[in-house]
């Protein structure tokens, strides 16, 4: 096992870094925008010049062959600059289309996606249910080639810069992906309302579920490398404010109780980075193993949620101002939490698969 | 010892839930359960209704609209009250300046301020912390210059809540720059917001609310008579100040109320075929906060009895300590239970076009809003120190 990146993974991250440098919201020029990131087609068009949202599909879908890997590292300089865009929702849309779609519609779907021309958002969430792979109060009707769709989805992030949505539906007991024009839908917000709206079935309905649980990995891994980089940034910031700030005529970094916690911060960042990395390995080589992705989650729910609250609490008041970054942060870090899946719903998912191994092995044979 | 409520404390509970539940309108109750910025004419009426009724400063001495009250009935009163969602009277006036004026002022200050802070037709707002005194309130820079019966104030507050619907601000200034100790040279001020010369400042929070402030004096002559206290008294009254609010800050009841939405919310939140109340998981972290909020109420029963002559038991940090914990637990575990529906906002979406439930929407800006429980009213940090020297002898 080898954590350190080559040359070319070092020249992308370097890339990603500048291109996020550039696209940051600038610091100290008065507030910031608070709540759910909004679509910015000029991050966006940025993003997919750069060929980010090509990153992990082959080359004959349009892709740029690289890997899992190379997507976490560009999340995670994404993260650190606090550039939130739809890439995680667009990656989940794209590797559903790429495993479950027939070659028609990978021809059709991927390009303008990757190139960034159109954006295709996964529509999973359901209003007044947790969350879960599987589609319960959107159905579907209708025969091959007429099929239509009812129910709402919400939320869907970036709803309302899409151009079609890959949408979860039930059907029969079982859980279909299906795509949906955005025109014919009724869009306002996050909320994608269906009523008897035309869709196509992405692949074979057999293949769907184990298509979305590898995409829905994929944004996973996505946000939870974006949540790194987030901690990446939160962490040093902490560290610097503890060494500025004075009260009782010296730095707060005079105060052991503090510099412990800012210890305690780094022990959690670290852990997540390593359960970051592997998990990006792991994905790459196997996209629906779905078990590594669920203890990424809580990994990184668990740290992101300890080094936000940290973040704000060593701040003291500052930290909870629109004006400065850290609370931004935290804000990133929950919403983080709260996407694909809590930390709760992934323990919940391993707690399932307990009796299936003596130990968790991390070494591959 | 002694489990069961008595008689007189049965009936007395009975009275307390039956004013807040039919005397309070239950529009107002509904908005405040429901979160997100609280509307100041909500607030007014509230206190209003509660004074009118001789509710609104029960721990006030009985002259001045107090009731002789047992540390058990005025722990049922709060609970009640906060079970009902009534927004209690402003910690500014009722728990803050009130007793400040009561117990320092002047006859005719009391006069003047007490019924009006009562009845919150007098808002107050705090102007204590500056930009660079925060935890270390003493250092504080802010100052007044006497010139004849005037008192000239110069400088800057920070973090001053509700400052933009304050009438009057109750500040620390220092009054004696040459004081050995900077402790020693400071008053406590009374300052109508109106004086020319006070700037008011918005700063807007993470959660997006504009709820603190940043107040600038320049120049702002304040007539003499409007100092409490003695001169250079102010560090003593901003400590009996700070003691008060660490008593009242503890809000177990509104606590449990949020417990037990959070309960209702997992039940109406349907999961595979049951809810998230039937997740192992949730159901636990459940059962740990109901647990660990039982422990605080009780022991905020148990402290409460101990506080003497006015002045705080120690062991009162705990309180502040460990309910702004719980209060951030159990706001956070709303946030969970919202999932995916907590990453819409209700003030950044439009509601027309959300079939989510209210309460999600607000689930993410009061958890993050709410992280200023462990900072403000003395840092959970400067609690624990409390509690590490005061109580346990360990000079730090
Ligand atoms: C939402 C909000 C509302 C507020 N409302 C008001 C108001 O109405 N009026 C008013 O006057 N003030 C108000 N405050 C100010 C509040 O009292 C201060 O934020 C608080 O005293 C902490 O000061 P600070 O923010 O400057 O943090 P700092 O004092 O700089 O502290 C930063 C961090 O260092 C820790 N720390 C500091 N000193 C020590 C020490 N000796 N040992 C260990 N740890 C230490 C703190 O606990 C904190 O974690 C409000 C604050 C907030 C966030």
């Amino acid at each position: 096992m080898d954590f350190t990146y080559d040359d070319e993974q070092k020249a992308l991250q370097q890339a990603v870094r500048d291109l996020a440098g550039r696209n940051a919201p600038v610091e100290q020029q008065g507030d910031q925008p608070v709540g759910p990131a909004k679509h910015d087609p000029k991050v966006w068009s940025a993003l997919a010049e750069m060929g980010l949202i090509a990153l992990p599909f082959a080359e004959d879908l349009g892709g740029a062959d690289a890997s899992a890997v190379e997507v976490a590292i560009a999340s995670a300089e994404l993260g650190r600059a606090r550039v939130a865009t739809a890439y995680a929702e667009a990656l989940v849309a794209a590797q559903a289309i790429a495993l479950a779609g027939d070659d028609q519609q990978r021809k059709e779907l991927l390009p303008p996606l990757l190139e960034g021309e159109s954006l295709v958002v996964p529509a999973l969430s359901e209003p007044g249910r947790a969350w879960s792979l599987d589609a319960y109060d959107v159905t579907a009707s209708g025969a091959e080639g007429a099929v239509t769709l009812s129910g709402t989805k919400e939320p869907v992030p970036f709803a309302d810069a899409a151009e079609r949505f890959v949408v979860s539906a039930r059907v029969g007991d079982k859980t279909g992906l299906f795509v949906v024009e955005a025109s014919d839908a009724e869009v306002s917000g996050q909320r994608v309302k269906l009523s008897g709206t035309p869709a196509k079935a992405l692949g074979a309905l057999d293949d769907a579920p184990a298509a979305l649980a590898a995409a829905v990995n994929l944004g996973i891994l996505t946000v939870s490398a974006e949540a790194l980089g987030a901690m990446d940034a939160a962490l040093p910031m902490t560290v610097e404010y503890l060494k500025t700030r004075k009260q009782f005529g010296v730095p707060l970094a005079a105060f052991q109780t503090l510099t412990q916690r800012a210890a305690d911060m780094y022990v959690s960042v670290e852990l997540a980075r390593s359960t970051v990395l592997f998990a990006a390995m792991r994905l790459a080589e196997d996209a629906g193993d779905s078990e590594t992705a669920s203890r990424l989650k809580a990994v990184t729910g668990q740290s992101g949620r300890h080094v936000g609250q940290e973040a704000i609490q060593l701040h003291g008041g500052i930290g909870m101002t629109a004006e400065y970054a850290v609370g931004h942060y935290t804000a990133r870090l929950t919403a983080i939490e709260h996407t694909f899946g809590d930390t709760r719903h992934h323990l919940a998912r391993l707690a399932a698969g307990l009796r299936d191994h003596e130990q968790v092995e991390v070494l591959a044979g | 010892m002694r489990l069961q409520l008595s008689e007189e404390d049965a009936a007395f509970q009975q009275q307390m839930r039956e004013f807040f539940t039919t005397k309070v309108p239950a529009d107002l109750r509904e908005r405040w359960a429901a979160g997100g910025e609280p509307a100041a004419d909500d607030i007014r009426l509230a206190q209003k209704t509660l004074n009118d009724a001789g509710l609104a400063v029960p721990h006030w001495p009985t002259e001045w609209g107090g009731q002789e009250w047992s540390q058990l009935q005025r722990h049922i009163y709060l609970q009640e009250m906060q079970a009902a969602s009534v927004p209690p009277p402003l910690a500014f006036n009722a728990n803050m300046v009130g007793p400040v004026i009561a117990t320092f002022g002047s006859q005719e200050q009391k006069e003047r301020f007490l019924p009006g802070t009562a009845s919150l037709d007098i808002w107050w707002c705090q102007g204590f912390s500056e930009p660079n005194a925060g935890s270390d309130l003493a250092s504080l820079r802010t100052s007044a210059v006497l010139e004849g019966d005037e008192w000239v104030v110069n400088g800057q507050k920070t973090w001053t809540t509700l400052g933009q619907h304050a009438d009057w601000i109750f500040a620390l200034v220092r009054t004696e720059p040459d004081a050995p100790k900077k402790q020693m040279g400071i008053s406590f001020l009374l300052i109508d917001m109106k004086t020319p010369g006070i700037t008011v400042r918005p700063i807007q929070l993470i959660d997006g609310g504009h709820e603190v402030n940043e107040v600038f004096f320049d120049n702002v002559r304040v007539p003499a008579d409007q100092l409490v206290g003695e001169r250079g008294q102010g560090w003593t009254i901003a400590k009996f100040l700070l003691g008060n609010e660490r008593v009242g800050v503890a809000p177990v009841g509104s606590i449990k109320r949020k417990l037990a939405d959070a309960k209702a919310y997992a039940a109406a939140t349907k999961s595979g075929e049951g809810t998230l109340l039937d997740e192992p998981l949730v159901a636990a972290r459940l059962a740990e906060l109901e647990s660990q909020v039982a422990a605080l109420e009780l022991t905020v029963l148990r402290v409460a009895g101990n506080s003497k002559e006015g002045k705080p038991d120690p062991a009162s940090s705990i309180l502040k300590l460990r309910g702004s914990q719980l209060q951030q637990d159990v706001l956070e575990f709303i946030v969970d239970i919202a999932g995916s529906a907590s990453l819409e906002w209700a003030s950044t979406s439009d509601s027309d076009g959300s079939d989510l439930a209210t309460w999600t929407g607000h689930a993410t800006p009061t958890y993050l809003n709410f992280r200023k429980a462990s900072i403000y009213g003395g840092s959970n940090e400067v609690q624990r120190s409390i509690i590490s020297s005061g109580i346990l002898g360990l000079k730090g």
